[in-house]
C-alpha cells in the first residue's frame, strides 16, 4: 500500500515548510484539531496516523516489527522521504515525542526543530529515577483497556477505517471515536509504557522544545529537567495546565509556546 | 399483558409531580457528580458519597475525579476519556474501578458530558455513574476465556509450526535417504559385476579338482545373483518413486484393465509352470488416480508374490478385482497361497529388506515399494492372511 494511504496522510496551510504532527497514544491525528490549524498561514500542515491508530492501515500492524517505537520513527522519515520534505519541525505528543526523537536521530538532515509536547522517556520508577509508574500500574491500565474494549465489535473495523459501506452504521462513529483494534491498542501500550528511551535523548541532533504540563497524572515535573539535561540542545516550557493533552485542554498556550519557539529559532 | 382500561387507573398520585428536585438528585439510583475541566469535583450526589465511603467534605473542592480511579484507570482516563470529553463534549460507557475509602474497589459504567460556557471554553463535566459489580464478573469471566482461547490459539499455532517445520525436516531427510540408496546401489552395481565377470573367467581357466568345489560355485553364483537381484529392486525403488510423485496440477488416472493384461501377460510362464490361474473382475472400475508406473509396478509385485509363495501342491489361483467403497476404488488381489502369521508379522510387512519366507529367493523390497507407492497416490493397503489358506491385499486409493 502506498505510504501516504497507510498513514491517513492529511496535509494543509499555505506555507513551504513542513510541519508535521504525530499524535500519541490513546488516539489519533484528530487530537491536533485545536492546534495544527493555528499553523496553517505559514507552514503545510502535515497530520498523520500512527499504524495501528485511527484510520491508518491496520493490516500493516505486524506486532513483531511495532514491538519498538524505532519502527514508528521509520514510518514517520517514510512519510516525510515520500513528501520529500526538508527542514521538518514535527511536534509529537506524549509516545510520539520519543518517536520523533528518534526520528531525528535516523535522519537528521530532515529536520529543522523537534517539539515535544507532554514527553516522558521512560513511565516507570527506577532507583534515582522517578518515571512515576510502578509495572503493576501498567498491568491495570492493560485491564482497563481490555473492559473498556468489551463493546468492540468486528462491524465497526470499516466504519473506523473509513471504507464504510454500511451508512446506516455511522451514527455510531460516535462510540469508534479514538478506538481501535484492542489487540493493537494493548500491544502499542506495551511499546508505549515500558520502552526506556532515556539513554536516546543525549544523541538528538535536533533542536528541541520541550512542553511540559505542571500537573499532568501520566509525567511528574522532574522528567522535564531530566530531558531538558539529557537533550544537546533544548528548552524547556511549563505549561501551567492540567492532563496529559495540552493540546486539547489548553490548546491557545500551546500554540502560543510552540509558536515562540518557532519564531525565537527563525523557522 | 394488555393495558387496563383508562377507568381501571388509579387516580395520579400529585405528591409524585412535586418531587424535590435535590431528593431525585442526592438519592438518584445512581451516582452523580459534577467537576470542573480539570477534574476537581464540585458537586456529588449521596449515592456516590454512600458507595464512597466519603463524606462530602473531604471530596468537594479536595479531590479531583481522577483520584478516585485505579492507577490504571487514571492512565486510561487521562489518554483516552480526556480527549473524547474534550473533542466530542461526552463519555460513554466507560468503565472503570472506583477506590472506595476503605480501600475496596467499585466497579462502574460511566457517562459523561462537557459543559462549556458561553465562549465555548470547558466549564464543567457531568458525569453519571452505574454499579456494575454482578456485571463486571461476568465481564472478568469473559475476559478470562477470552485470553485463555488466545493463548490456546497461540499454543496451536506454535506447535502448527513445528509440525511444518519437522515434516520439512522429514521430507529432506526421505529424498536424501532416495538419494543415498540410489548413489549406494549405483556404486555397489560396477563392483559386483566386475566380481561376476572375473568369477566367470576363473571358473573357464581354473580347475577345481576337490568333488565340493561345484556346490560352493553354485552358492557363490546364487550369492552374485541375490545381491545383484537386490540392487536392481532398490535402484527401482528409488526410480519408480521419483517418477511416481505427482505433479499438482494434473492428477493421473490410469485404465486398469490394460495394465493387469500386461502383467498377467508377463507372468504367463510362471502361471504355467505352476498350472495356475488369474481370474480377473474389474468392470467396476475402469480407472484408477494413479500412474501408469506405479500401478505397473505393485502389480508386478503383487502378482509375482502370489505365484513365488503358492502353498506347494497347490495351484495358484489368484483373483484380481476392483470395486468401489464409498465411491473410492478398491484393487483386491487374493491368493491361496501359504498366507502369513499376521499377528506376528504384520507390523513388520511393509518395512524394507523384512522378509518372511527364506525359503522363497526374494529381495525383501516388494511389499516395501508396493506400500510407498500406494501412499504417494494418496491411498493405503489393507492385509488379511490365514496361514495355509491364503492372502489378500487392498489397494485402497482415494475418490
Amino acid at each position: 500500500m502506498d505510504i501516504i494511504k497507510r498513514h491517513n496522510v492529511t496535509i494543509s496551510g499555505s506555507g513551504e515548510q513542513v510541519m508535521v504532527f504525530v499524535h500519541g497514544f490513546g488516539c489519533d491525528q484528530r487530537m491536533w484539531r485545536l492546534v495544527a490549524p493555528a499553523f496553517e498561514d505559514q507552514y503545510r500542515v502535515v497530520l498523520l496516523d500512527l499504524v495501528g491508530a485511527g484510520r491508518s492501515d491496520l493490516s500493516a500492524y505486524d506486532p513483531a516489527r511495532y514491538a519498538s517505537l524505532e519502527a514508528h520513527a521509520q514510518d514517520v522519515v517514510q512519510v516525510l522521504e515520500a513528501l520529500d520534505a526538508r527542514e521538518v519541525i514535527l511536534v509529537g505528543h506524549s509516545v510520539s515525542a520519543m518517536i520523533g526523537a528518534l526520528a531525528t536521530i535516523a535522519a537528521p538532515e530532515r529536520f529543522a526543530a523537534l517539539v515535544m509536547v507532554a514527553p516522558s522517556p521512560y513511565y516507570l520508577n527506577e532507583a534515582g529515577y522517578s518515571g512515576g509508574f510502578e509495572p503493576a500500574d501498567i498491568d491495570e491500565l492493560l485491564a482497563a483497556m481490555d473492559t473498556n474494549y468489551l463493546g468492540w465489535s468486528g462491524e465497526m473495523a470499516p466504519v473506523i477505517m473509513g471504507h464504510n459501506d454500511r451508512p446506516e452504521l455511522a451514527g455510531e462513529l460516535y462510540q469508534s471515536f479514538c478506538a481501535t483494534d484492542p489487540r493493537i491498542a494493548r500491544h502499542f501500550a506495551r511499546a508505549t509504557f515500558l520502552s526506556d528511551h532515556r539513554a536516546d535523548m543525549a544523541r538528538v541532533p535536533t533542536p528541541t522544545l520541550v512542553l511540559q504540563v505542571t500537573h499532568d497524572a501520566l509525567v511528574p515535573v522532574a522528567v522535564g529537567a531530566f530531558l531538558q539535561h539529557q537533550l544537546p540542545e533544548s528548552q524547556l516550557v511549563l505549561l501551567d495546565t492540567f492532563g496529559h493533552c495540552p493540546h486539547l485542554s489548553a490548546p491557545h498556550p500551546t500554540t502560543d509556546a510552540i509558536r515562540h519557539y518557532l519564531r525565537q529559532r527563525q523557522l | 399483558m394488555s393495558r387496563p382500561p383508562d377507568h381501571f387507573r388509579p387516580p395520579l398520585d400529585l405528591r409524585l409531580t412535586q418531587e424535590n428536585l435535590e431528593d431525585l438528585y442526592d438519592n438518584a439510583p445512581c451516582g452523580y457528580c459534577s467537576c470542573l475541566p480539570d477534574g476537581t469535583l464540585v458537586k456529588i450526589n449521596r449515592t456516590l458519597l454512600e458507595w464512597l465511603g466519603y463524606e462530602l467534605t473531604t471530596l468537594v473542592a479536595r479531590k479531583c475525579f481522577q483520584e478516585l480511579l485505579t492507577v490504571g484507570g487514571r492512565l486510561h482516563y487521562e489518554t483516552h476519556f480526556v480527549p473524547l470529553l474534550l473533542l466530542r463534549n461526552q463519555a460513554r460507557e466507560i468503565s472503570y474501578l472506583l477506590r472506595r475509602a476503605n480501600g475496596t474497589r467499585l466497579p462502574v459504567l460511566l457517562n459523561a458530558t462537557l459543559v462549556r460556557d458561553t465562549n465555548g471554553q470547558p466549564l464543567v463535566v457531568r458525569i453519571t455513574l452505574f454499579d456494575i459489580t454482578e456485571r463486571r464478573k461476568y465481564e472478568d469471566e469473559l475476559l478470562r476465556a477470552r485470553g485463555q482461547a488466545e493463548r490456546q490459539g497461540e499454543d496451536l499455532a506454535r506447535a502448527n509450526d513445528q509440525l511444518t517445520r519437522q515434516n520439512e525436516e522429514l521430507t529432506r531427510i526421505n529424498a536424501d535417504l532416495d538419494n543415498f540408496v540410489y548413489t549406494a546401489s549405483h556404486d555397489l552395481r560396477q563392483p559386483i559385476n566386475n566380481m561376476a565377470g572375473i568369477f566367470a573367467e576363473l571358473k573357464r581357466t581354473t580347475p577345481f579338482p576337490d568333488p565340493e568345489a561345484d556346490g560352493m560355485v553354485r552358492m557363490f553364483e546364487d550369492s552374485l545373483s541375490q545381491i545383484m537381484a537386490t540392487i536392481t529392486g532398490l535402484t527401482e525403488v528409488v526410480q519408480l518413486q521419483r517418477q511416481a510423485v505427482p505433479t499438482e496440477q494434473e492428477e493421473e488416472v490410469v485404465a486398469l484393465l490394460p495394465v493387469v493384461e500386461e502383467v498377467v501377460s508377463a507372468l504367463r510362464p510362471q502361471l504355467e509352470e505352476l498350472k495356475g490361474a488369474f481370474l480377473l473382475d474389474l468392470g467396476a472400475v475402469p480407472t484408477l488416480p494413479i500412474s501408469r508406473l506405479s500401478l505397473h509396478s505393485l502389480l508386478y509385485n503383487l502378482l509375482s508374490n502370489s505365484l513365488k509363495y503358492a502353498q506347494a501342491g497347490r495351484p495358484p489361483q489368484v483373483r484380481i478385482s476392483a470395486h468401489l467403497e464409498n465411491g473410492a476404488p478398491v484393487l483386491t488381489v487374493h491368493d491361496n497361497g501359504r498366507g502369513m502369521d499376521l499377528e506376528r508379522h504384520g507390523r513388520e510387512l511393509f518395512q524394507l529388506f523384512r522378509r518372511f519366507h527364506p525359503e522363497v529367493p526374494g529381495t525383501g523390497l516388494g511389499l516395501y515399494l508396493v506400500n510407498r507407492l500406494v501412499c504417494q497416490a494418496g491411498g493405503h493397503v489393507e492385509v488379511a492372511s490365514t496361514v495355509g489358506e491364503g492372502t489378500s491385499f487392498r489397494i485402497c486409493l482415494p475418490r
